[in-house]
């Protein structure tokens, strides 16, 4: 298989060079690099171990950045780096570049040993000096890009919240990278605030804006979605991918063809080797200039945007790519016409990184100029020793305006976040007067020392901020912990969500981030009466704004206090007290049960029991933990990846209890039918017009205990909070 | 030297748990989990057991298992992973490799840390104390500092200092670097006196983290690596080091580092100046 493999491959290339011939003769003054005098083009040794989008910490020494001029396969290849800088970068590998307004300088990420992280490198075209860019040199930086002001954007693993551990992304394992940003000349290294997951590959906008991969990782959703944000790291925007507009699990890469219109790639989160299909995206309504030049910067939205695809064979998802058919690394937009021109990466065969791995096979990026209307490449430069990618005009560009915004200092280093009517959605339509206000989670992940898994639901660390009151106008405002992603929900008088953002967000210390609604039409202006909000009359709610991350737990578990919902200190108490006299595990009408059986005809069932004992070995494989327990298992149900994953089938009397993040259509919240929380809790105002299932039956639960329950489903039925973190015990003799 | 008792223990506790082969889901199978051990690929096997994060079979288990004991620490890595989706199975597999830290060779107390370290499992710190303490060959020392590392736990710090002490200087180096790592750190004084080791490594990783903890009685040590160490990762890290403890005393011995002959310091150096109060 090996060797037929490699035959397939060497054929491939024999037919790539024989239609590669009319390149080189090409006439490069009136082709699409006409006004192109050389390119450059960054060759790494070739490799097949960053098959997930996100792999940053890849390392093999022998990486060049050259220069070929003409642009044409028969032209001059120059090493411009680093053969001549010294021995330090002997061994040095690069991941990405990206060259500075007037062409005279070349910033990029390089890592100069097995044992020394990506760090930061200026190179002088003319000169050739390499100096590094002062960073932490125990952390990464990738993925340079120059900004107008002399500054340089980037993605780091080194964290904006000093001693606090770099969130870590629960699915490939590795410590997140996040926005930063540098003077040219090393001073003020600024880092921006924390998604929960990954933040990649940036890019900058003729607007000024840059554009980069946001991995949106909250419950069920894992993508890498396309977001904005301005030069100084606020001012957070989506871009394209979620709302239904995405061509693919993820998008990266992406490049400005022209304003509101993007060339990116479309791929599978894991084993493409961030490669993938090309796509056309189009953010607004698509225009045609007296060029013939294709903009799509007007009325730019997700809701609104769409893509073209320009390859159409090459898959989206992760499976292998045919022969002749291959993925595309990257791309360079050379016009900005209906059916453009590009600069790409490509490699052919099966670029995926299993079926690479196990035929002995890396994948070979070349560099080829891809005409999009007539679906044909024409090969520039393949080593097949390397991959060359990141192929760029060696020219001058415009720079952009900067972007920014005003940080306010009478926040005192916290973050305000608000809407100016949260009733305006174009993702939920909400009763008028049905939202008494918006509780603000905050998120984290195994950093701080958790388990894989908070629970069986996928969900991540939460800790519930506070309730922000929505006034009567719509509006609210909340003061909250900076560069801390948060998630928003809309919550009734019973304090249960009826809507959830489905986003982590976050914002810089004095950074004001007001929206229009909630996920309101972003391609329209809101209106509101005269003069300023209520909620800017009122001011601010704070919600934990300036308590310290350590102190962000809680000790009582009341409505006012509760802040994570661990489920044997918040939860369990309440069934010990007054459910579990019933509820036992005893086979019954109040215990029903449920198997599981496998292929085989191997079975094991369950009986609804919310006692607070550890699950038994075989329940804990399908519950997810060990740690967890028979009423953690009977109200969240089951891992239902381990389910399908195992082909297992259930039978009996199966149900999901509590319901990720949405407490009211729970059947435990349902049955219970708990009171009102806001103004004040009355035990006598109930939320369905149901029978209580306490009533006569037992002691009701109090409304904190109500409350806890409701947070417990909302929070997304997780079973760790930092109220029994298993990383915040002692492990002494 | 395999962990051979912990894998029988692993299948023999599957197999009690009676869950078969599967082939569901995202299309992970024993078959191809096999067909890329076979390839000996380590992308092959890392892309196949991430395929059957959930897959539940015996089979797989007794695969998964024999890849605890790789040479390569990716492939344990990931079969350790793998292992941690799997609750009831982790904690039986981590009672077996938490007597071989006792008892093992170097190279079984080398696959138990990496278990017990992916694995988080916090229970293992007081055994990975006492073996960081035993006769054994620098690789299992640096695994078991890596589990320490990868806790994060600050009961893991006693195993740190012991490993700072190390006479090998691979154990040196993995120690300071992972004594940042621990939650909740706040001092590098122990790290100040591996400075001044006869390692170049060893005193670059701890100038960084000298540097990221701004323990100030660093400093004139830090002066002193980087004017004069031969080693430019060293000089480096002292001078970024220099510009995060932030003190005027440290401004001659940065001005001179701006003129370094290495490209990968004189910028550091300038900025450092730039930060000095």
């Amino acid at each position: 298989m090996k060797h037929h493999l490699k035959s397939l491959a060497i054929g491939t290339a024999l037919v790539t060079a024989t239609t590669s011939v009319g390149c080189s003769g090409d006439d490069s003054s009136t082709g699409p690099l006409g006004d192109v005098d050389a390119l450059i083009i960054l060759q790494r040794p070739k490799r097949n171990d960053g098959g997930d989008i996100f792999t940053y910490t890849s390392y093999l020494p022998g990486a060049r950045l050259v220069k070929l001029e003409p642009p044409t396969a028969d032209g001059v290849k120059t090493t411009l780096c680093c053969d001549q800088a010294g021995a330090e970068f002997a061994n040095i590998d690069i991941s990405g570049y990206d060259i500075s307004f007037d062409a005279k300088q070349i910033v990029f990420s390089g890592k100069l040993a097995a044992d020394q992280t990506y760090g930061l490198f200026l190179l002088t075209i003319d000169t050739g000096e390499v100096v590094q860019i002062p960073t932490d040199p125990g952390r990464d930086y990738t993925s340079p890009i120059f900004l107008p002001g002399d500054k340089i954007m980037f993605t780091t693993s080194s964290v904006v919240e000093e001693g606090a551990p770099q969130h870590r992304d629960e699915y490939e394992r590795r410590v997140t990278l996040q926005l930063g940003r540098i003077n040219l000349d090393g001073t003020g290294e600024e880092l921006g605030p924390r998604n929960l997951s990954h933040r990649t590959f940036p890019t900058l906008t003729s607007d000024g804006r840059v554009m980069f991969t946001n991995w949106d990782h909250i419950g069920p959703m894992n993508a890498g979605h396309l977001l904005f944000v301005d030069q100084d790291m606020q001012n957070l925007r989506e871009a394209f991918g979620k709302e239904g507009t995405g061509a693919s699990n993820s998008t990266l890469k992406p490049r400005e063809i022209a304003p509101g219109r993007f060339v990116g790639i479309a791929t599978s989160r894991d084993r493409t080797l961030q490669a993938g299909a090309l796509i056309d995206i189009r953010l607004g309504e698509v225009a045609t200039d007296d060029k013939g030049n294709v903009v799509a910067n007007r009325r730019m939205s997700e809701a609104t945007a769409s893509y073209r695809d320009l390859t159409p064979d090459v898959p989206r998802g992760r499976e292998p790519s045919a022969e002749t058919v291959g993925r595309y690394y990257d791309a360079f937009p050379l016009n900005a016409k209906d059916k453009p021109d590009l600069l790409v990466s490509w490699a052919d065969g099966p670029v995926e990184s299993g079926v690479l791995g196990a035929a002995g096979l890396a994948a070979n990026f070349g560099v080829y100029l891809y005409d999009t209307e007539r679906q044909q490449r024409r090969p520039i430069l393949d080593d097949p020793e390397m991959w060359d990618v990141f192929p760029r005009p060696l020219k001058t560009r415009s720079a952009p305006p900067i972007t920014g915004s005003a940080v306010d200092t009478s926040l005192g280093g916290k973050t305000l976040i608000g809407a100016m009517n949260v009733y305006q959605s174009t993702l939920k339509e909400f009763e008028p007067g049905s939202i008494w206000g918006v509780r603000v989670t905050e998120g984290f992940s195994s950093e701080e020392g958790f388990p894989e898994m908070f629970g069986s639901t996928m969900f991540e660390g939460m800790a519930t901020l506070g309730v922000a009151k929505v006034r009567a106008d719509g509006s609210w405002l909340a003061t909250v912990p900076a560069n801390v992603p948060v998630r928003v929900q809309a919550v009734d008088t019973f304090g249960m969500s009826l809507f959830s953002e489905p986003v982590w967000f976050s914002g810089r210390p004095g950074e004001s981030r007001v929206c229009g609604g909630c996920h309101e039409d972003r391609a329209a202006s809101q209106v509101i009466d005269p003069g300023i909000t209520d909620a800017a009359a009122f001011g601010p709610d704070d919600l934990k704004g300036s308590v310290p991350r350590e102190m962000r737990k809680s000790d009582v578990f009341t409505r006012d206090a509760i802040v994570g919902v661990a489920w044997d200190k918040a939860i369990q108490p309440i069934f010990d007290a007054k459910c579990v006299s019933c509820h036992d595990g005893v086979p019954g009408p109040a215990n029903p049960s449920y198997t599981v059986t496998d292929r085989d005809g191997n079975s094991i069932t369950w009986t609804f029991d919310l006692r607070g004992d550890r699950l038994p070995a075989e329940w804990a494989e399908l519950g997810g933990e060990s740690a967890f327990t028979r009423s953690y298992l009977s109200m969240a149900g089951l891992d239902m990846e381990a389910v399908d994953e195992g082909d297992l089938m259930i039978t009996g009397d199966y149900k999901v209890y509590l319901n990720p993040e949405d407490a009211r259509s729970s059947i435990a919240i349902k049955l219970l039918n708990p009171v009102q929380q806001w103004p004040t809790q009355d035990p006598s105002v109930r939320a369905f017009p149901t029978t209580p299932h306490m009533q006569g039956r037992g002691t009701d639960l109090t409304p904190d205990e109500f409350y806890a329950l409701i947070l417990a489903a909302d929070n997304g039925v997780s079973f760790f909070a930092r109220e029994n973190n298993p990383g915040d015990q002692s492990y002494t003799d | 030297m395999k962990n051979i008792g912990t894998q029988l223990a692993a299948v023999a506790l599957v197999l009690a748990t009676a869950v078969g082969p599967a082939y569901a889901g995202k299309g992970g199978s024993a078959g191809l989990i096999r067909s890329a051990i076979q390839s000996g690929s380590v992308d092959a096997i890392i892309a196949e057991i991430e395929r059957a994060e959930s897959l539940m079979c015996g089979e797989c288990v007794d695969l998964v298992a024999g890849l605890l004991d790789d040479e390569r620490y990716e492939v344990r890595e990931v079969a350790a992973w793998w292992f941690a989706k799997r609750p009831a199975l982790k904690d039986a597999m981590a009672q077996q490799f938490v007597v071989e830290l006792a008892s093992g060779d170097t190279i079984q107390t080398r696959n138990a840390a990496d278990f017990l370290g992916r694995t988080k499992t916090y229970t293992a710190l007081p055994a990975l104390r006492v073996a960081i303490g035993r006769q054994l060959g620098a690789e299992a020392k640096v695994a078991i500092v890596r589990a320490v590392e990868l806790m994060g736990h600050k009961d893991g710090v006693p195993v740190l200092t012991t490993a700072l002490g190390d006479a090998d200087a691979t154990v040196r180096a993995a120690a300071v670097k992972a004594w940042r790592e621990i939650r909740g750190q706040r001092t590098a004084a122990p790290i100040v006196p591996l400075l001044a080791d006869p390692d170049a490594k060893v005193r670059a990783h701890a100038a960084t983290v000298v540097g990221a903890l701004r323990e100030q009685s660093g400093r004139a040590q830090l002066e002193v690596i980087v004017t004069s160490d031969a080693d430019p990762f060293a000089r480096r890290n002292a001078a970024w080091a220099l510009g995060r403890l932030g003190q005027a005393a440290s401004r001659e011995a940065l001005t001179r580092a701006t003129s370094d002959e290495s490209g990968l310091v004189r910028m550091v150096a300038k900025a450092a100046l730039a930060s000095l109060r």
